[in-house]
């Protein structure tokens, strides 16, 4: 989607973006970040538009805004959905990948795309996720051509942040509402409420989606702590990469191995670092290499002329 | 697994291992059976078509075609390994005890269902030739060398000065 020919005259100028997150904490769906950029010289224009924010908004007030965005000629957007799988099968890789880091190489694929596309990008804020400075450090030794302002609460501290928000969290909902599972058991269904552990109606959805063998559809994020408390009523499972526990006890770890060996399974050695470095080893065993390449198949660019 | 329908009995109980199958009564289950890369600590029926989805993931290494696929929150990737000429894989269930003729425990085993091919996953590596599972197969070639009758032509055709070891 988009393309390069609808550039806008005003990307030539110098832009500012705005990057924000949704769905960061639920226990279900999608991860999506989303991004706004427009030039400089509209950003006052930017702040009379009720951005502000956004996180308090009711969900039909978000979508008019975003549909205010969309048709704005002068405001340019993108978002990053990541696949609830994408999320699980990182952060439980043998070489775990943790949420921060995802996060940071989603905006950072964000960014490389609007650049990419011809937008002057001279002004980038960010949401924080994790330590603002060494976050930020991270992004300027990437762009170096940019300047990037990372803050807590963004959102609410710089309109363009509010209106990433905005496009992130209404794409976040729309997929979560036009979810179709995977999974072709009987009596599934879509009423997941809002993805918060705490949330009755997704209680009630995971405690009526467990399944004994396969866990819960690919939907739920197994890397959350939310999962384990219903590991009681599920079938036990033993991975040859299972953890050495990181306090050095690896009692657990230990009896685990035993136990795979016990029933006939060899823990295979892994020749990682020897694929990787012959370049034989694929997209899949470094993350960070993968991630753009990854977030282009994502990507959704929306004309903006 | 190949061909014979001798069972062989570890001790002198009446074991037998019947792999007789009648026609097509017997299930083909090619293309459904998975080696996981864990151990799930269940053994008996469970929902697989409806949980576990297998799909090209459009990649080949090695000469083998990948799929890709989902347990547990983690990312698999496997290929259909097929089992090599003259050999089948059966599933096999204990025989119904139709007739209790005395007290003896009769170990009476019957195919249930066969396969031509294994999908063996792997967790974080992709499949490649070097991986165990696809070398145990190897053992194969071994063994017939190992079992052929050597006759005396295969003898005299063997140069005096080469090594037999």
């Amino acid at each position: 989607m988009g393309s390069e020919a609808a550039l806008p005259k005003w990307a030539w100028k110098p832009c500012i973006m705005g990057i924000d997150e949704a769905g960061r904490g639920p226990v279900l769906g999608p991860m999506v970040y989303g991004c706004l950029y427009c030039a400089r010289s509209y950003q006052k224009t930017l702040s009379t538009l009720n951005f502000a924010d956004s996180k308090t908004l009711k969900e039909e007030k978000r979508e008019e805004l975003f549909q205010n965005l969309k048709a704005d000629e002068s405001i340019g957007w993108a978002v990053d959905v990541i696949d609830p799988r994408e999320l699980s099968s990182k952060m439980l890789k043998k070489n775990k990948i943790n949420l921060n880091e995802i996060s940071h190489d989603s905006a950072i694929g964000l960014i490389r795309k609007v650049l990419s596309i011809g937008v002057l990008l001279t002004e980038v804020y960010v949401d924080t996720v994790g330590d603002a400075e060494k976050y930020r450090v991270k992004l300027s030794e990437r762009f170096p051509n940019v300047k990037f302002v990372v803050a807590k609460k963004a959102d609410s501290l710089y309109p363009v942040v509010s209106g990433a928000s905005i496009v992130a969290k209404v794409t976040r909902d729309r997929a979560l509402r036009d979810w179709v599972l995977d999974e072709t058991a009987e009596n599934m269904h879509t009423s997941f409420g809002s993805g918060y552990p705490g949330d009755p109606h997704t209680k009630a959805w995971l405690e009526d989606h467990k399944h004994s063998i396969f866990g819960f559809p690919t939907l739920v994020r197994f890397s959350w702590g939310t999962c384990t408390s219903y590991s009681k009523d599920m079938v036990e499972v033993l991975w040859d990469t299972d953890d050495i526990d990181e306090d050095g006890s690896n009692g657990r770890a230990g009896k685990r191995q035993m136990k795979l060996t016990s029933v006939g399974f060899t823990p295979v050695k892994r020749k990682s670092e020897e694929t990787e470095s012959s370049g034989k080893g694929t997209h899949e065993q470094s993350g960070q290499l993968a991630m753009p390449m990854d977030i282009g198949d994502r990507l959704q660019i929306p004309k903006t002329v | 697994m190949d061909g014979g329908n001798e069972g062989s009995p570890l001790l002198r109980s009446e074991t037998t291992v019947n792999l007789s199958w009648k026609g097509e009564a017997v299930a083909d289950l090619t293309g459904k059976v998975h080696q996981l890369p864990c151990c799930i600590k269940y053994d008996g029926p469970t929902s697989v078509s409806d949980y576990f989805k297998p799909k090209s993931s459009g990649m080949e290494v090695d000469g083998l075609t990948l799929e890709e696929t989902y347990f547990r929150g983690r990312k698999l990737h496997g290929t259909a390994v097929p089992l090599p000429d003259g050999y089948s894989g059966f599933i096999l269930g204990k025989k119904s005890s139709e007739k209790k003729t005395n007290t003896e425990t009769s170990d009476c085993w019957e195919a249930n269902a066969k396969f031509q091919n294994v999908t063996v996953w792997n967790h974080d590596s992709l499949p490649s030739n070097d991986d165990a599972f696809l070398r145990t197969f190897h053992w194969f070639a071994v063994a017939k060398a190992l079992h052929q009758p050597v006759n005396v032509e295969d003898l005299e055709s063997v140069p005096a000065d080469e090594d037999l070891v």
